[in-house]
């Protein structure tokens, strides 16, 4: 009786792990939406290209949509639900004329996380692509190039009101976006569902840019939060005593 | 009317050396070809082609390993005969992932075939990029000899990036800069193709993207010059 109580708590246990397992073998959800010139291209990232598990937690799609006439674009992020976002976006404006972009890339994440602390940088190229004389990236209507979202919802941005230039014919530049959250990662938002990466820009007629991004959110550790709480009491006691 | 037989041969003469001319200058061309060698392994290759013009092409593509362990991401455009700019050129936006616990080696090409006579031939080109690290420990990108290379018919005809070397802390990106030529003479025709190479070693979890490009233009022989010169002595005859 009691070895059949042994192997049934066995067999429950194993059925469990497995079904753990295999939870974590179904990708996230890791969507994206192209805006430009008043058409708009959204869907799951792995139906435009591969998705492949590359860890226990960790999946790298790699993919490229050049469905919207006058635009090519690809792309390569390694993702975790846990979460963060790192990879590269490249985009080449193949029409005659400059054109505005929004792109998102957006990832379900697991499990919901009650505070946060992020961290973000961007860093990219940009190339005449087409031999005209130059290339021109500008961030659409002073804005910002990179924004990171969670839950849909503004977190921070990078390179606002930027403005990158080629003046030589096929030449190309390099320009490093900036970050925040590096080395320390600052406090963040609650975040529920999603977190994402919206790239916003202007790009001259017939040439290329690449961003390398990454966003990263992690759950503060306990001693952290306890670290707040009390920074929070000091301040306000700090505040009672200068009254 | 009466045709002056002199003048004449020299219709004729001019006529045939400036489309001769005009059939040198262009760089006449079947497309790109890819190939992608790797320490991580052998992979599948993709690649879609889209027709821009008879001399032009639109190309998205992809390698990647079983299990995606590495792969190579391309965009690229190649220009055979660009009459705007009388140029031919080839562009890449390329991203390098190597998902690997190790550091892994990585050789991709862009080739564009066909040929060009003239002259000579002056090339301009360039590269940027920048290097994420995915990983949780110190991430370097190195290149033993230059991590960039311009070709043709295989032979180098400009290297950027010799010996390159850089570190990224973990989850952070670095710009890899950027590298320009222009107009620099390289050669008196192409004979099958032209190129552009990255050669380059990625660490564990790290990712390289760049954009670039390479072109070329054939400069008209001295016969056609000589013809283009002739042309304005011509009219001045038919004036008189």
């Amino acid at each position: 009786m009691k070895n059949r109580s042994i192997a049934a708590v066995a067999s429950l246990s194993l059925a469990v792990t497995a079904v753990g397992a295999h939870a974590t073998l179904i990708p996230p959800t890791f969507g994206f939406s192209l805006h430009s010139a008043g058409s708009t291209i959204n869907g799951s990232a792995g139906d435009f290209g591969s998705t492949t598990n590359v860890s226990p937690t960790e999946w790298f799609f790699q993919g490229s949509c050049s469905a919207m006439t006058g635009t090519s674009m690809n792309w390569a992020y390694l993702v975790d639900p846990d979460p963060f976002i790192t990879g590269s976006l490249s985009i080449t404006n193949e029409s005659l004329i400059e054109r505005s972009y929004i792109v998102d890339f957006s990832l379900g994440i697991t499990p919901p996380m009650s505070g946060s602390l992020v961290s973000g940088q961007v860093s990219g190229s940009l190339t005449d692509s087409n031999g005209s004389g130059g290339a021109l990236l500008t961030s659409t209507a002073g804005g910002a190039v990179y924004t990171a979202l969670a839950d849909d919802v503004f977190v921070r941005s990078l390179m606002s009101n930027a403005s990158h230039a080629v003046s030589n014919q096929y030449g190309t530049t390099s320009f490093s976006g900036g970050s925040f959250g590096q080395p320390t990662a600052i406090a963040g938002p609650a975040i529920n569902n999603t977190i994402g990466i919206r790239y916003a820009f202007t790009l001259s007629a017939g040439d290329s840019v690449s961003f390398s991004s990454i966003f990263v959110a992690n759950v503060p550790a306990p001693g952290v939060m306890a670290l707040g709480f009390f920074a929070g009491a000091f301040t306000r006691s700090g505040r009672r005593r200068m009254r | 009317m009466k045709v002056n037989i002199k003048n004449f041969a020299v219709i004729f003469t001019g006529t045939t050396a400036l489309l001769t001319s005009a059939s040198f200058a262009g760089f006449t061309s079947s497309g790109c070809v890819y190939s992608v060698s790797s320490s991580a392994g052998s992979g599948s290759q993709t690649n879609t082609t889209v027709d821009l013009s008879p001399t032009a092409w639109m190309n998205s593509g992809g390698w990647v390993t079983a299990g995606s362990t590495a792969s190579v991401t391309w965009a690229n455009n190649v220009w055979g005969w660009n009459p705007s700019t009388n140029t031919g050129f080839m562009n890449a936006n390329i991203v390098i992932r190597n998902n690997t616990g190790a550091a892994q080696d990585f050789v991709f090409t862009a080739a564009m075939n066909g040929t060009a006579a003239g002259n000579q031939t002056l090339a301009s080109g360039s590269i940027g990029g920048q290097f994420v690290n995915g990983s949780g420990s110190l991430g370097q990108v190195t290149s033993s000899g230059p991590l960039w290379s311009a070709l043709i018919d295989g032979s180098t005809v400009n290297s950027q990036l010799p010996n390159a070397l850089f570190f990224a802390a973990p989850f952070q990106i670095i710009s890899l800069g950027n590298f320009n030529f222009a107009n620099i003479a390289v050669s008196n025709s192409i004979g099958s193709q032209t190129a552009i190479r990255f050669s380059l070693r990625i660490s564990a979890g790290g990712e390289a993207s760049f954009t670039s490009a390479f072109s070329f233009q054939t400069i008209p022989g001295p016969a056609s010059i000589a013809i283009l010169a002739l042309t304005p002595l011509f009219g001045s005859r038919r004036r008189r």
